[in-house]
C-alpha cells in the first residue's frame, strides 16, 4: 500500500486495493479482519492504474469526495459514499492538464492533495524522461525500470472542480523547486500551505506559488536522518509533521510550528 | 498652638522625604532585566502601561468561550510559558523571512520522535544441511543472519547471537523476501521485493558488508524463489502483474528468462509462495487472490486465496492442472511454500492464520489441509517462511511477528511446541511489522498514526 486517507469528519479510513482496482472505506476504528463499509469497484469506475497498480487515494471530507489518480494521466473523483460500480463524478484528463502518469506498463501513481477551503486540487506529477534532475532518485532498480523513471516533477494546481482537459491555474516546477519525485501531498488550508514529500525532503510551498520557485521551507530528511521521506501527514494540533522513512523502515515526527 | 504643631509636623515630613530622595539618588539601584529589555527595544518607562509586543498564544490556550487558560491537571508538564518558549525555538525571524517567495528556509531540527522496530523482522528462512546452518532473512534491519542449526535460545536469554551476518550498503540487502540456499555450493539466493528488482546471490562464506557475487535483474515485485537443481532452472514469482519467471539458475545481469507463465488462464492472482517437485514435475504457486487486467479499467476482482498447480514446464497463458481453493483450506495470506518430495507433502506458511498448513500434492478444490500446526504452544506469529530439512526430518519456520525461527518435527500437527527456537528478541516480543513504510496518515480523533505497509 502506498497511500491511506483518514477522514476526520466522518471518522473513516480510505485505502485502495491496489491490485483489484478498488477503493475501500473502513470504519475509523477498524481492527483485524474487519470488512469494509463500502467498496467502489467495477467497469463504470474507469479505475485503471497500469502495472504500477492503483496506489493513491485522497479524501475531501468537506465535499464528500474521493480523488484517485490513475492511468492514463488521469484523476478520477468519486462520491465518498459511492458503493459498487459507480461512475466518477469528474474525470480530469487530457494533454492540457499536464498530468503525466509514467505509462501503462509501470510507474507509481502521482499523489493528489486537496484544499477544500480555497477549492484547489493539487496533483504531483512525474514527467517521463531520463534519470537525473531535481533531487537524486533512490538507489535500487535498473535505470531502465519504469519504476525509477520519471524526473523531474511538478506540482499542478487546479480548481478543485476542474474536469476534462482543464489547464492548471498554476504549475510549481523547474530546477529551483528541486522537485524530483513527489510521493505524497498534504495541505494546510488555514494558511494555504502545500507540504510535499519529495523523496529526500519535506518541502512547503504556498497555494499562491507558481512557476520555478523554491520551497518556502525544506526539511532535508535525508541529511538529518540518513533516510528519506516517502509520504507526509500533518498534525496541526501539536504542530507536527509525520513522515514515513522507508530507507530506515520507520516513521518520524518533526515539530514544525512554522506552517501552523 | 495647634497651627505651630502642624507646621512642625509638615516640616518633619518634608525633611524625611528630602532625605529619602537623596538616598535613592545616591544609590545605584540594580535594574531588573525587564528594564534592560525595554532599553534595548528603545522604549522608555512612562509610568503608564505600554503595548510592547504581540505574540500569538499557543493553540488551545484560548477556549471557545474566550477563557485564556484551559484547566489542566496539576500533574501537567506543559505550561503556557513553556509552550511560548518552544515556539521561540522555531525562530520567529525565519517565519518572517518565509513570507517572501524565492527563499528557502532549511529546517535542520531532528525528529522529536521515531517509531522503529529495533529487532529483526524475519521474512524467510532456509537451511544449509551441508554446513548445518540456518539462514534468516531480515527485512527490517536489512541483512542475512546465519545461525547454527542446533541453536536454541534459552528462556532467560534476550536473544541468540548469529554466528555470521551479511549486511551493509554493499550487499544491497533491503526489503528482501524470497530465499534459497544451494545445498551443494552453499550459495544464498535472496529476492529483492519492490525496492531493487533483482535477485542477489552470495557465496556461502560471505560475511559483513560485501557485494553480492552475482545479480540477476528481475521484474518489479518479485517475491519467492525455487530452483530445479536437476535442470538448473530458477523459478521466481512476481506479485503483479502476476507471473512466474523461469531463468537459467546461473543467469545474471539482464539475461532474459527461459519461460514466463502469465495470463488470465493461469489463475495467478497476487502470486506469492512457490515450490517445485522435480520428482513429479510439478510447480506450485500460492495466490493472495486480488487481481485485475492492468490494461483494462474495471477488471479488478477479489478472489479467495488459492494454490494453483502446473506442469514444471508450463509456459505462457497456461491453465493450471488443478486449484486448491475455498474456506476449508484455511489459506490466509499464504507465504513461502516447500514440497517434501519423499512424502508428497506441500507445506505453506500461513501468515494471517498464524499456522503452517500441510496439503497433499494431489489435493484439489475446497479441501482442508491434511495437517495444520497452530496454537499458542507453537510459537508461530505471522509465519512467512518455511523450509523442509529432509536430512534431519525437521520443519523450519521464520516468523515475521516475533523475530524468531521455530523448528518442528517434520510430521508435527496441531498445537505442538517447537523442538527449538532461535530468538533475536525477548520471548514476549511482538513486532511492529513495518514492511517498507511509504505513506502515512494521521487520525486526529484518536491521535494515532496510521501506517500502510
Amino acid at each position: 500500500m502506498h497511500d491511506l486517507g483518514y477522514d476526520a469528519v466522518h471518522d473513516e479510513l480510505v485505502v485502495t486495493s491496489s491490485l483489484a482496482q478498488a477503493i475501500l472505506t473502513f470504519r475509523g476504528g477498524a481492527n483485524g479482519e474487519e470488512a469494509p463499509l463500502r467498496i467502489i469497484q467495477g467497469p463504470h469506475t474507469q479505475i485503471l492504474a497500469g502495472a504500477g497498480a492503483l496506489a493513491k487515494v485522497t479524501v475531501d471530507p468537506v465535499h464528500n469526495e474521493y480523488l484517485v489518480p490513475g492511468a492514463p494521466d488521469t484523476v478520477l473523483v468519486f462520491p465518498r459514499e459511492g458503493k459498487g460500480d459507480v461512475a466518477p463524478l469528474r474525470v480530469l484528463r487530457g494533454p492540457d492538464t499536464q498530468i503525466r502518469y509514467p505509462d501503462l506498463e509501470g510507474g507509481d501513481n502521482p499523489p493528489v492533495g486537496v484544499d477544500p477551503v480555497h477549492d484547489l486540487l493539487i496533483v504531483g506529477t512525474r514527467m517521463p524522461g531520463r534519470r537525473g534532475g531535481g533531487e537524486a532518485e533512490e538507489e535500487g532498480a535498473s535505470s531502465d525500470s519504469p519504476f525509477r523513471r520519471g524526473v523531474p516533477g511538478a506540482l499542478l494546481i487546479f480548481d478543485r472542480t476542474a474536469s476534462g482537459n482543464a489547464k492548471p491555474r498554476a504549475v510549481i516546477g523547474g530546477p529551483q523547486t528541486g522537485i524530483g519525485r513527489v510521493n505524497q501531498i498534504a495541505v494546510y488550508p488555514p494558511k494555504g500551505w502545500i507540504v510535499a514529500s519529495t523523496g529526500n525532503s519535506l518541502c512547503v510551498w504556498s497555494i499562491n506559488d507558481n512557476g520555478d520557485v523554491p520551497p518556502r521551507w525544506r526539511i532535508p530528511v535525508q541529511k538529518i536522518t540518513g533516510g528519506g521521506s516517502g509520504g507526509v501527514a500533518l498534525d496541526p494540533v501539536h504542530k507536527e509533521i509525520i513522515a514515513p522513512d522507508s530507507a530506515n523502515n520507520s516513521v518520524i515526527t518533526f515539530y514544525f510550528p512554522e506552517i501552523f | 498652638m495647634h497651627a505651630k504643631r502642624n507646621n512642625g509636623g509638615i516640616a518633619i515630613l518634608a525633611g524625611t522625604v528630602a532625605i529619602a530622595i537623596a538616598i535613592f539618588s545616591s544609590v545605584k539601584v540594580k535594574q531588573p532585566p525587564l528594564a534592560a529589555a525595554s532599553e534595548l527595544a528603545l522604549r522608555q518607562p512612562t509610568g503608564q502601561p505600554q503595548l510592547v509586543s504581540i505574540a500569538r498564544l499557543p493553540h488551545g490556550s484560548v477556549t471557545p468561550d474566550g477563557e485564556m487558560c484551559e484547566w489542566a491537571p496539576a500533574s501537567t508538564t506543559i505550561t503556557l510559558f513553556a509552550e511560548l518558549e518552544q515556539e521561540k525555538i522555531a525562530d520567529s525571524s525565519a517565519r518572517t523571512r518565509s513570507e517572501d517567495a524565492g527563499k528557502t528556509i532549511e529546517v535542520m531540527r531532528p525528529p522529536v520522535r521515531t517509531i522503529r522496530d529495533t529487532d529483526p523482522i524475519y521474512s524467510s528462512i532456509a537451511v544449509d544441511a551441508h554446513f548445518d546452518e540456518v539462514i534468516l532473512q531480515d527485512e527490517n534491519l536489512f541483512g542475512l543472519k546465519i545461525f547454527n542449526r542446533l541453536d536454541n535460545t534459552a528462556p532467560g536469554a534476550r536473544f541468540t547471537e548469529p554466528k555470521r551476518v551479511i549486511a551493509g550498503p554493499k550487499t544491497k540487502l533491503q526489503y528482501n523476501c524470497g530465499l534459497y540456499v544451494d545445498q551443494n555450493s552453499g550459495d544464498i539466493y535472496s529476492v529483492m521485493a519492490d525496492t531493487g528488482d533483482r535477485i542477489l546471490i552470495f557465496s556461502h562464506d560471505a560475511k559483513g558488508n560485501v557485494s553480492p557475487a552475482r545479480e540477476l535483474m528481475t521484474p518489479h515485485r518479485g517475491y519467492a524463489v525455487a530452483v530445479d537443481e536437476e535442470k538448473q532452472e530458477l523459478y521466481l514469482t512476481v506479485q503483479f502483474p502476476p507471473k512466474v519467471m523461469v531463468y537459467r539458475k546461473m543467469a545474471s545481469g539482464d539475461e532474459k528468462p527461459l519461460r514466463v507463465l502469465e495470463g488470465e488462464r493461469t489463475g495467478l492472482a497476487d502470486s506469492h509462495g512457490i515450490a517445485i517437485d522435480p520428482r513429479t514435475k510439478l510447480l506450485f504457486v500460492n495466490n493472495y487472490g486480488n487481481t485485475s487486467n492492468y490494461r483494462v479499467a474495471g477488471t479488478g476482482k477479489f478472489n479467495p486465496p488459492s494454490i494453483t498447480v502446473y506442469p514444471l514446464e508450463a509456459d505462457g497463458d497456461s491453465a493450471p492442472l488443478r486449484v486448491i481453493q475455498g474456506p476449508k483450506t484455511e489459506l490466509d495470506w499464504p507465504g513461502a511454500m516447500y514440497v517434501d518430495p519423499e512424502r508428497g507433502d506441500l507445506y505453506v506458511a500461513n501468515d494471517l492464520g498464524d499456522s503452517i498448513l500441510v496439503f497433499h500434492e494431489t489435493d484439489e478444490g475446497n479441501v482442508a489441509p491434511a495437517r495444520m500446526i497452530k496454537g499458542p504452544k507453537t510459537g508461530l506469529k505471522n509465519p512467512t517462511g518455511v523450509f523442509v530439512d529432509n536430512k534431519n526430518k525437521e520443519l523450519w519456520v521464520s516468523n515475521m511477528g516475533n523475530a524468531a525461527a521455530t523448528v518442528y518435527s517434520l510430521m508435527a500437527n496441531g498445537d505442538v511446541a517447537p523442538l527449538r527456537t532461535i530468538r533475536s528478541a525477548p520471548p514476549d516480543k511482538l513486532s511492529i511489522k513495518f514492511g517498507k513504510t511509504e505513506a502515512v496518515a494521521y487520525d486526529s480523533k484518536r491521535e494515532q498514526i496510521l501506517v500502510p505497509n
